[in-house]
């Protein structure tokens, strides 16, 4: 028996004791055939998936070297019937080919026959097979690689994607790494350089990255990679602008050479920059923006924020497997469970890092989260205790006993950036009175908004209440205090997206604050467990408090 | 002059017979009476097969040589003769392993007699009727054959024409078995002008010839036995030999199984792997069990719904799930319960099964304990998993645990299997295909047909974790040599004492394979995300806390568990303390308790106990408090129990009316209420008989009866009647009545059948009595008086007086009748 650091669960998850001397090797051993699925701060754990198996295979690792692994730092025997598991999965994978014939175009090809029959008769595939040009290869449209891919992964036979990629439209695009127009130079960071260059051997694909570790850097990198007309969609008009602005500072590109698309222009440019908003948005139930996918031979498209991705856009991206796909996210974790669908339409993960492993190199800042828990008044409680079920959470979330919390905790870091979340119109609002602090909606016209933004980068402005707005993509890097007041129920990877708002690395090294209000014995309560969930399996670990340590006249230290 | 085997039996010296004996112990049983008896049975079909069934595949070819040689003039053979054939191939055995194999033969008694004249033992023809797969010889089957086999150029000659089809036909039959069937109809020749319509020969590609076997047929190289049947002379199948020899090719030792060398600690450890899995899934299996048991379908054997249910909680396919539950039922974990009560209304469904009391003591002992008391099972098991799923003769599925699945040759397959496994060097991973071949060539027989058992054993003990990557592991290995041990004591040991004796001593399979199972662990990690690692298989006492304040995970070689607030509400509910999951979580974990659960704990009870729940009998409420003081003060009520839950409220267990009394008693004026508050008016009950009619004298009991004209002579009319019964109740005469007594006199009295009928054609003109004897449907006999109606058709009718009913004898029974005097 080896004293490995990895214990190996029959559920197929694999437990990582990272105190172990070998933990590190081992990471690297299993990094490219299991998931990371969570890594709180002793037992990492490691998921093997059926796509993960054939990620690996399709990074050219085989199944021996697998079994290899999982024996090599195992602690106990590992069982039988996995090892077997494991290699018989692995042989699914590339049994069928997508290639490109000289006389037939797109061809699927078989390397075992009977698969091929298998898969040829199945219900799944009908109508997206053509004519059969011999025994192993069968003929396909071009326009169908997608849904094939994503069928044949269903069926459990994934394909071999060989059929490669168009160039698209020729454009130069050089990252500015010496610094533009007097800007500081910079380079990029050793996991940034990684992820592209990942992402760029398999071809397409998806980086994860928590927030503030820049990924729109990856984004500009991977285009001066391709050198190519560029699509870029991302959640609102605010995140957009936010994408130009640092492309026009990051890379040779100039203001002329960006195009938005968004509700208020239309602007098609080399490089062009589109919202989900408009391309879903229908008019006599026809997509009216589809128009801009064919607008021109894109070489490249970057989704951003893809763990968001509407489903009307998968159905787009279907049709554009041709084209190198980057999808750029902080959690794969998805809310609708469409996983799958990402890893068949927009390509397998290429690249992951746990947050506390950036943060540990300096690249996010150390972020401490905890939780304080307001309790009721008892007028709250009884009318909280009469109300209907869907009347509960507004009314557990936005009570008003916890505003002087709030008060407190923004008077605590008084001397900080303080961003305060909300979900409730009507809360903010009195949020914003009782803080004196501006608000920032939905309702806000953009030039407000980025009024706002400016005001509180500069530091013009300490205190800002945001809206579900400022859940995505807003850059305000020297924001190191978030207090969440209220959320969308359990949203997992809201969570992590209003941490990401204080990631960003701090001019002074300074540590951020996470601060989540919660009621007590409320379904408030619940959800907030639940959406901590994500963030603790990421390694932040939440420390829970009372108002009253808060609002007390004694303050004890909260380290 | 020929002896026959019981003769040459009788000659034998004690030892040689006994040696015999021990050869083949069916003989045996029942002890035959004389040596006569023991030839005979020697010879039998079945005693024969038996033995034949434990020969491997050379020497049933040297037994065939020797049937092939015998001389037609007396039946017999001799070695030179046998050495002769077998060494005619173009590889010819040693002479040596032939003579060996010649006496493992005559040792067996399946030839015996001197070496010169060596005679087949009687029963060998009958179990394997063709010879080293070749026919009958062709004078015993067809003349116009036997006069083509006896012109070897012409037969040569007309092999050689045969037609590619017709060629690959011939050489299937000369490889033995040498009979073919063809579908009906193939035979006959086309009719006459439909020639052309038959399909061109594929494979001859020439002019179209029907059917090949049908070009045989007619060149005489096939002769026709039976309608659909034909058969290869044994002279052409030697011929088409020629190049293998006319055994066929020979193996005089078992085909090589060479497999691939694994490292010996990984397979263990492969195989150690499975084995925890083994038990993890048989305990999860029977908890699932325990928690909702399988009904036992009608025709046996638990059906597949529950079997799916079962499959989806231990993770496994259902192949392997019914394997686990086979197993455990065969280690006697599981068994079949009656329903307690009806329970259920569904029709059959009034047997369970769920796990027994052994589970209990299974799961208390060391994992490689319960490894070994499974595979155990396994090994002697008589079921065949494999056939689970699939379909039986009646084409019904066969469902797990029911009697479909019983093959009694199942504990000899697995043996058999792991045997040749054992046989290897350790660690040697042989293909399956190796394993079959090499069981095929050491009991052709037996083998058989059998091939998807063997590769079901390879799965199984696969599944089991006896073998790891492909090969037998070290403990596996001892776990069979020790059943194999126990076996072969079987005959000296048959009370089972000493296997009793031995039982508190770990085998030395489980020391084996308790030295590569991780050693249990007593302590865990927490994590910020409320998630408790145990890295190892937790001790029993960790087990059991862990069960109480964490919910399950998943688990492996460790396990996860996660605290949850219903999980720490359910400890609490178990009578832990705040206190007592502060300390558990401090002693058991070797991390530092993170803040969130510490707090979660706290939470959790702070709110616990928040409400109260209790029942009573009664409660008195007032609004006024200072009576309920009073109420509770009162010395004469203490009886009642009051205790005071609120100000307002104080309860009783006991009944409201009893309380009502005491209250009233004690000089309180309490009104009842019902269960919404509104107050119960009771006016007292009082006591009342069921209501009765009235009893009325309208008659009176002593006035005389007169009763009126018509009743009276329906009185005399009965009289009478009665007295005529009375005249008929005299004893029949003894003529009619003695049926018994006669028979046993013997002859037949004078009053014949004739008789009878001329007295009863004379009662029927007469319209007189007579009595008449008659013996019943069942054989009795009997009389019974009456006046003849007819005579007809074989049938008297006659009429009963007595009775007034209408009886009709059948002539032939009637015994006697005798005019009434």
């Amino acid at each position: 028996m080896s004293g490995g650091p990895l214990i190996v669960q029959s559920d197929k998850t694999l437990l990582l004791e990272i105190d172990h001397p070998d933990a590190r090797a081992c990471r690297m051993a299993i990094a490219p055939f299991a998931e990371l699925e969570r890594s709180p701060e002793h037992v990492h754990t490691y998921r093997l998936t059926p796509l993960g198996l054939w990620n690996a295979r399709a990074a050219g690792h085989d199944a021996e070297a697998v079994v290899d692994a999982l024996i090599k730092y195992s602690r106990y025997p590992v069982p039988h019937a996995l090892l077997v598991d494991v290699a018989e999965t692995m042989d699914r994978y590339g049994r069928l080919q997508l290639a490109n014939d000289p006389a037939y175009g797109l061809v699927l090809r078989a390397l075992d026959r009977l698969v091929l029959i298998e898969v040829a008769k199945s219900k799944k595939l009908a109508g997206m097979l053509g004519a059969k040009i011999d025994d192993d290869t069968i003929a396909v449209h071009p326009s169908e690689r997608g849904r094939l891919k994503q069928a044949l992964l269903k069926l459990g036979w994934p394909a071999e994607d060989l059929a490669g990629y168009v160039d698209g439209e020729a454009h130069p695009i050089e990252l500015a790494e010496s610094g533009k127009d007097g800007g500081k130079p910079f380079t990029l960071r050793s996991y940034q350089r990684e992820a592209v260059e990942a992402f760029w051997a398999g071809g397409s694909g998806v980086v994860v990255l928590p927030c503030g570790a820049g990924k729109t850097l990856v984004g500009a990198a991977a285009m001066a990679e391709a050198k190519a007309t560029t699509l870029i969609l991302v959640t609102n008009t605010v995140a957009g602008r936010q994408w130009k602005r640092e492309l026009i500072a990051r890379t040779s590109l100039t203001e002329d050479e960006i195009g938005e698309y968004s509700g208020e222009r239309k602007e098609i440019r080399p490089v062009t920059i589109a919202t989900y908003q408009v391309l879903t948005s229908r008019r006599g139930g026809a997509f009216t923006h589809l128009d801009l996918f064919s607008a021109r031979d894109w070489g490249l498209v970057v989704y951003d924020e893809v763990h968001l991705l509407p489903a009307p856009i998968f159905r787009f991206t279907a049709d554009l497997q041709a084209r190198r796909r980057l999808g750029l996210t902080a959690t794969l974790v998805r809310e609708d469970g469409r996983e799958g669908d990402v890893f068949s339409l927009i390509g397998p993960k290429r690249y992951d890092a746990p947050w506390k492993d950036i943060e540990q190199q300096g690249w996010i800042a150390p972020a401490e989260c905890t939780e304080v828990r307001v309790t009721l008044t008892d007028a709250e409680r009884m009318s909280y205790a009469t109300a209907e079920a869907e009347e509960r959470y507004r009314m557990a979330a936005t009570a008003r006993t916890k505003l002087p919390v709030v008060r407190a905790l923004v008077q605590r870091h008084a001397h900080e950036q303080v961003l305060v979340i909300g979900g409730y119109i009507d809360q903010l609002h009195q949020l914003g009175e009782y803080l004196d602090a501006p608000i920032v909606q939905g309702s806000t016209t953009n030039k407000e908004r980025e009024r706002l933004f400016d005001a509180f980068r500069s530091g013009e402005l300490r205190t800002l209440v945001i809206s579900k707005v400022g859940n995505f993509s807003i850059d305000l890097p020297e924001a190191a205090v978030a207090i969440q007041v209220s959320g969308t129920f359990g949203s997992r990877q809201e969570e992590a997206q209003r941490l990401g708002r204080v990631l960003r690395p701090k001019a002074d090294g300074r540590q951020a604050h996470f601060y989540t209000v919660v009621s007590r014995d409320t379904i408030d309560t619940e959800y907030a467990a639940h959406r901590q969930r994500f963030l603790a399996e990421q390694g932040y670990a939440y420390t829970i408090v009372d108002a009253d340590d808060v609002l007390g006249p004694s303050l004890p230290s909260l380290d | 002059m020929t002896t026959s085997l019981a003769d040459h039996l009788r000659a034998l010296p004690d030892e040689s017979l006994a040696a015999l004996l021990q050869l083949r112990p069916d003989l045996v049983v029942p002890v035959p009476a004389d040596v006569t008896a023991l030839a005979v049975r020697a010879e039998s079909r079945v005693s024969v097969a038996r033995a034949l069934d434990g020969l491997d595949q050379f020497t049933l070819q040297v037994l065939d040589a020797a049937r092939l040689t015998r001389r037609p003039e007396d039946g017999t053979s001799s070695t030179d003769a046998v050495l002769a054939i077998t060494t005619a191939g173009p590889h010819p055995p040693a002479p040596t392993s032939v003579r060996s194999a010649l006496d493992r033969l005559r040792a067996l008694f399946l030839l015996y007699g001197p070496e010169s004249a060596l005679r087949v033992a009687g029963g060998v023809d009958e179990v394997a009727p063709y010879p080293a797969g070749l026919g009958r010889p062709a004078a015993e089957l067809d003349p116009r054959a036997a006069a083509l086999c006896a012109d070897a150029a012409k037969l040569r000659r007309t092999l050689l024409a045969a037609p590619p089809s017709a060629r690959a036909v011939l050489d299937r039959l000369a490889a033995g078995p040498p009979v073919g069937s063809v579908p009906p109809g193939a035979l006959q020749a086309p009719a006459v002008g439909a020639e052309d319509e038959l399909p061109p020969d594929p494979t001859n590609g020439g002019a179209p010839t029907g059917s090949p076997v049908r070009w045989l047929v007619d060149a005489r190289l096939l002769v026709r036995v039976s309608t659909g049947t034909v058969e290869l002379p044994r002279e052409v199948g030697l011929l088409l030999r020629r190049d293998s020899g006319p055994l066929g090719p020979l193996r005089t030792s078992p085909p090589p199984v060479a497999g691939t060398l694994r490292e010996p600690k990984l397979a263990d450890s492969a195989g150690a792997g499975q084995t925890m899995e083994l038990v993890r899934h048989t305990e999860a299996l029977l908890e699932s069990l325990a928690a909702e048991p399988a009904p036992v379908l009608r025709s046996g054997g638990v059906g597949v719904r529950d079997l799916r249910r079962l499959a989806r909680v231990t993770g496994l396919d259902e192949a392997a799930t019914a394997l686990v539950l086979e197993v455990a039922y065969a280690a006697g974990l599981v068994g079949e319960t009656d329903l307690p009560g009806a329970t259920t209304t569904r029709y059959g469904a009034d047997q369970q099964v769920l796990p027994t009391g052994g589970y209990e003591v299974w799961r208390a002992v060391s994992l490689a304990h319960r490894w070994e008391q499974l595979a155990r099972a396994w090994l002697t098991m008589s079921r065949q998993v494999g056939l689970v799923g699939q379909r039986d003769d009646r084409d019904r599925p066969i469902s797990v645990l029911s009697a479909e699945a019983e093959r009694a040759g199942a504990p000899a397959a697995r043996r058999a299997v792991l045997e040749v496994l054992a046989d290897l060097a350790p660690a040697t991973a042989p293909s399956p295909d190796e394993v079959l071949a090499l069981l095929d060539w050491r009991a052709p027989r037996r083998s058989r047909g059998r091939e998807a058992a063997h590769r079901e054993v390879l799965t199984e003990a696969a599944q089991l974790g006896v073998t790891g990557l492909g090969a037998l592991t070290s403990y596996g290995r001892l776990l069979l040599a020790e059943v194999t041990e126990a076996d072969g004591r079987g005959g000296g040991d048959p009370l089972g004492l000493r296997s009793d004796a031995e039982s508190g001593e770990p085998s030395s399979a489980v020391r084996a394979l308790d030295a590569l199972l991780p050693a249990p662990v007593d302590h865990f990690l927490v994590q910020a995300d409320l998630s408790v690692v145990v890295p190892g298989p937790p001790d029993p006492m960790l087990a059991a806390e862990l069960d109480v304040v964490a919910e399950h995970e998943s688990a492996g070689g460790a396990s996860v568990h996660r605290v949850t607030t219903a999980s720490v509400r359910r400890a609490l509910d178990a009578g832990y303390t705040t206190e007592d999951l502060h300390a558990l979580f401090r002693r058991r974990s070797r991390t530092p308790v993170p803040q969130g659960l510490t707090y979660l704990v706290d939470d959790v009870a702070r709110r616990h106990g928040g409400l109260r729940v209790g029942s009573a009998g009664g409660y008195v409420r007032s609004d006024d408090e200072a009576l309920l003081a009073e109420v509770l003060a009162d010395r004469r009520l203490e009886p009642l129990g009051f205790r005071r839950l609120a100000p307002t409220v104080l309860v009783t267990p006991y009944q409201v009316q009893r309380m009502l009394l005491a209250l009233r008693d004690a000089g309180y004026a309490p009104v009842p209420e019902d269960a919404t508050g509104a107050a119960v008016l009771a006016r007292p009950k009082t006591r009342r008989a069921p209501a009765r009619a009235a009893t009325g004298h309208s008659v009176d009991p002593l006035a005389a009866p007169k009763p009126a004209m018509p009743r009276l002579l329906g009185v005399v009319e009965q009289m009478r009647r009665g007295d005529a019964a009375t005249r008929a109740a005299r004893r029949a005469p003894a003529v009619v009545r003695g049926g018994a007594a006669r028979a046993a006199a013997g002859p037949m009295p004078a009053h014949s059948h004739s008789d009878a009928l001329a007295v009863l054609q004379q009662a029927l003109r007469d319209k007189a009595l007579v009595w008449v004897g008659y013996v019943d449907a069942h054989g009795a006999t009997a009389s019974r008086l009456v006046r003849p109606v007819s005579i007809g058709a074989g049938y008297l009718r006659a009429e009963d007086e007595r009775t007034e009913m209408l009886h009709t004898f059948a002539l032939h029974r009637i015994t006697a009748a005798v005019r009434e005097g």
